[in-house]
């Protein structure tokens, strides 16, 4: 796994989905029973990920899977990132 | 008994995207004519939505451009309905007038100009600034045209203009008023565009309600209706309408922006509403339906209306947003605009935008129900119902009819005690210079409530959320299924989420309209704390959110005395609720309030557990004290202009009215809790006024001192410490009073329990 990306991806979901920084691991389930987001925060993290990566979950055909977690949406995120 | 009263409406005025009067509006929305086009308030090209319902009229053209176009639409809507009334507003009927607003989004069109110009780095302009907050809209309507009646600004967002309506409705029948100017007005805005947007809410063409349903097309306008006692209606030879009968407030303790799927709490809105005007569902003949566009209401509705219309087998259904566009905190009061002109002219307007493989679809779906697609359909109709549902959870209906009906409100009027209280309250610090409230996560976490879910919370919900926890705790009331229908919820605010919506219209300042946060936008809407409230403790009944002032903390308790007096609950929390962050510092900074010699601002949420006596003594419950009157007044004596004036009169009066209606004389009271905020000519006024009236003996305390100025949450703090001061024998007796804009006064008398 890529922790740049997975750091970065961390800081973005602790600024805009006001997650406390030491509740959240990186294979922590983002919409599970650990951190409870809904589909308001998923919108939010498609938003996140573009302007972090310039990759679009929504059109690159992202899963329910790939949100799972932060180690999910970095390898996503790798195997999107251009460049 | 209280609801012997008739209420009837005497007046109409509307504006909206199909039309600026009431007349080309209905005429327009019976020809299915829409009001939706290209969006041109703000560039919309980055943005995968471009369509918007705007209003035609100017700024220049709405009441010179000199307000916000919030109230500005209320200004023209309000000045139909008076004249379509008949009243002289030189006469000493308008003295009696007070308004009743609902919006949404209030002064975002300003708020968009002041933090363009700060992010210049130019100095904002101080009328934009004083225009921002909802607090001032209804004052600003009644000063316009010297209705000199009380005052308030219903917040909930999509639901603020039927529940407005309620409101009036609850006022003339509880005695506290004869004739009200009741509505919505909320005006197109970048805010609401970008946080829709943010939620993929828009649709992306023209919004199809019930139809393709993918999403809403948001529109602007306001409506207003003259909502009158019958005996006052034709003690003036006034022209009557109709009659309205009764109403519904709900909540779903669900979700911040998302109906229940299995439309559970519109579904009791609904009964409510049909079970106080003393009807049966299938006396219904057609609902103006919420009818958004978005999936998530439009199903749920439907669900809602198929299963509680079940037996009916002629009901009408259509929703008018198609044309309208959604209004927001106008839409209930356009909707009932419409409905009562349906119910009159035997007319109901159709849903629009069907072809003619989506009629095959809307006919096998609708079931029973006739929902009128594309065209009109001529009825003869006697009882109709208007629907609104909101952000938050908010659910309100409410019910016009040909005749009076034999209402179902038969609760005999009980006294009503404060059986606990909830304080969050600010500690001085030192560095901010302000009153600032511990909001530790460790003090939610000792309640069960998770992290997942406080994170979600702004500021203001989170401090309205602890007070709201503490005092049901005080009170030693679970909420639990057996209750969660009879408890309701009353916020009073002066500022609301005031922070919230400061930072998301800076946000789309700096980052274009197309980057609104889907996270943040909840939290811009005045209610969100109150529903948050309900989701977190699992209370389903009345929910209301006051943004009027500093006054707005007792005003809930009044509010919430209302609600209890006509059996919709039981128990009402009441509270008063206001944040102090650094966009209030710069706020009232900015205002001339602060600083030497002026106030120091505070926050803090303070809750009051209202409940009636029968209930109290089912529990057992503790009873800090009994509420033995309470009365708002205002008038319009003065330089009307000035919405910060003050006035002797409709204090002296509002002292008056609560002593009469506790049988009680000013020698009696030893102690008022009172309003003093350290701005010089407000605590001479406020002492003066009390020395005149209860004579130089008259203790005041002047909680502020020690709390700073925390607005609506000081104004419930006035009353809590007065019923502690009663609970524990200091006091046998004593007034709370705070005051609003526009020379708006509430008090409330409280005596041994």
């Amino acid at each position: 796994m890529n922790n740049e990306i997975a750091e970065q991806i961390k800081g973005m979901l602790v600024e805009r989905l006001r997650i406390p920084a030491d509740e959240l691991e990186y294979d922590s389930e983002l919409f599970g029973e650990d951190i409870g987001l809904d589909s308001i925060d998923s919108i939010e993290i498609i938003v996140g990920i573009e302007n972090l990566f310039g990759v679009d979950l929504s059109g690159s055909g992202a899963t329910r899977e790939d949100f799972r977690s932060i180690e999910t949406l970095t390898a996503f995120v790798e195997a999107h990132k251009e460049g | 008994m209280l609801n012997e009263k008739r209420c009837v409406i005497t007046g109409l005025g509307l504006v909206c995207a199909i039309g600026d009067n009431v007349d080309e509006c209905f005429d327009a929305a019976l020809n299915g004519k829409s009001g939706i086009a290209d969006a041109k308030s703000f560039d919309t090209t980055e943005c995968y939505s471009h369509k918007g319902a705007e209003v035609r009229l100017s700024d220049e053209e709405l009441a010179g451009g000199k307000y916000d176009r919030t109230t500005a639409l209320g200004i023209k809507a309000a000045g139909e309905a008076i004249k379509d009334a008949g009243i002289d507003m030189d006469s000493e009927v308008a003295s009696e007038i007070g308004v009743l607003l609902g919006s949404c989004i209030a002064g975002a069109a300003c708020v968009e100009k002041y933090y363009k110009q700060k992010a210049k780095g130019e100095k904002g302009d101080i009328s934009n600034l004083k225009a921002m907050p909802a607090s001032v809209i209804a004052g600003n309507v009644a000063d316009y045209y010297n209705a000199g009646g009380i005052t308030a600004n219903i917040v909930n967002a999509c639901a603020a203009g039927t529940l407005s309506l309620s409101l009036a409705i609850d006022l003339i029948r509880g005695g506290k008023g004869e004739i009200f100017l009741a509505g919505g007005c909320d005006s197109f805005s970048s805010l609401a565009y970008s946080g829709f947007h943010a939620l993929r809410a828009l649709a992306p063409s023209d919004c199809s309600p019930f139809n393709h349903s993918d999403g809403i097309t948001l529109g602007e306008g306001a409506g207003v209706l003259v909502v009158e006692s019958y005996e006052h209606a034709v003690k003036r030879g006034a022209r009557i309408y109709c009659d309205v009968l009764g109403s519904g407030v709900s909540s779903d303790a669900y979700h911040i922006t998302a109906p229940r799927p299995d439309g559970e709490g519109q579904m009791n809105v609904i009964t409510r509403a049909v079970k106080n005007s003393g009807l049966k569902f299938s006396d219904i003949d057609y609902v103006n339906a919420h009818g958004t566009g978005t999936a998530k209401n439009d199903e749920s509705e439907f669900l809602s209306l198929k299963t509680l219309f079940e037996g009916s087998k002629d009901l009408y259904v259509s929703s008018t947003k198609s044309m309208t566009g959604h209004c927001l905190g106008a839409a209930g009061a356009i909707e009932a605009v419409f409905t009562v002109k349906a119910l009159v002219e035997g007319k109901l307007p159709p849903t629009t935008g069907y072809s003619e493989e989506d009629l095959k679809v809307l006919e096998e779906k609708s079931g029973s129900i006739n929902f009128i697609a594309n065209k009109p359909v001529t009825k003869d109709v006697n009882y109709v119902m208007s629907n609104s549902f909101a952000f938050g959870g908010n659910n309100a209906s409410i019910v016009f009819a040909k005749d009076p009906n034999v209402l179902n409100l038969t609760c005999p009027k009980q006294s009503l005690y404060v059986t606990g209280i909830g304080m969050v309250n600010g500690e001085y610090n030192e560095e901010k210079g302000d009153y600032i409230a511990n909001l530790d996560t460790d003090l939610f976490k000792a309640y069960g409530v998770k992290s997942a879910f406080l994170r979600k919370l702004d500021r203001l919900s989170q401090l309205q959320l602890l007070s709201g926890i503490r005092a049901l705790e005080d009170a030693g009331i679970t909420v639990n299924e057996e209750n969660e229908g009879v408890i309701g919820i009353c916020i009073g605010t002066n500022d609301g989420p005031m922070t919230e919506i400061a930072n998301f219209q800076k946000g789309i300042i700096r980052d274009g309209i197309e980057k609104g946060s889907a996270f943040a936008f909840p939290n811009t809407v005045y209610n969100a704390a109150g529903g948050y409230l309900s989701i977190a403790t699992g209370i389903k009944g009345y929910n209301v959110t006051i943004a009027n002032g500093f006054q707005s903390g007792i005003q809930s308790v009044c509010a919430a005395a209302g609600a209890i007096m006509f059996g919709y609950e039981s128990i009402m929390l009441a509270s008063g609720t206001d944040e102090c962050t650094d966009i209030d510092d710069e706020i009232f900074s900015d205002l001339g309030f602060t600083g030497e010699g002026k106030m120091t601002l505070g926050e803090g949420s303070v809750t009051c557990v209202i409940e009636k006596d029968s209930s109290a003594a089912e529990r057992g419950a503790k009873r800090y004290a009994k509420i033995a009157g309470f009365s708002s007044t205002r008038d319009t004596s003065g330089d009307r202009s000035d919405n910060s004036r003050m006035s002797e009169k409709a204090l002296i009066r509002a002292l008056e009215n609560v002593l009469e209606e506790g049988g009680m004389k000013a020698s009696d009271v030893k102690c008022i809790y009172g309003f003093g905020n350290g701005i010089e000519s407000i605590d001479k006024f406020e002492m003066d006024v009390y020395k005149k009236f209860f004579g130089d003996d008259i203790e005041v305390k002047l909680i502020k001192k020690e709390y700073g100025e925390a607005r609506a949450a000081s104004s419930s703090l006035q009353f809590a410490m007065l019923a502690k001061d009663i609970h524990e024998g200091r006091l046998e007796t004593g007034i709370a009073v705070s005051y609003g804009t526009s020379a708006l006064y509430t008090a409330v008398l409280l005596t041994r329990a």
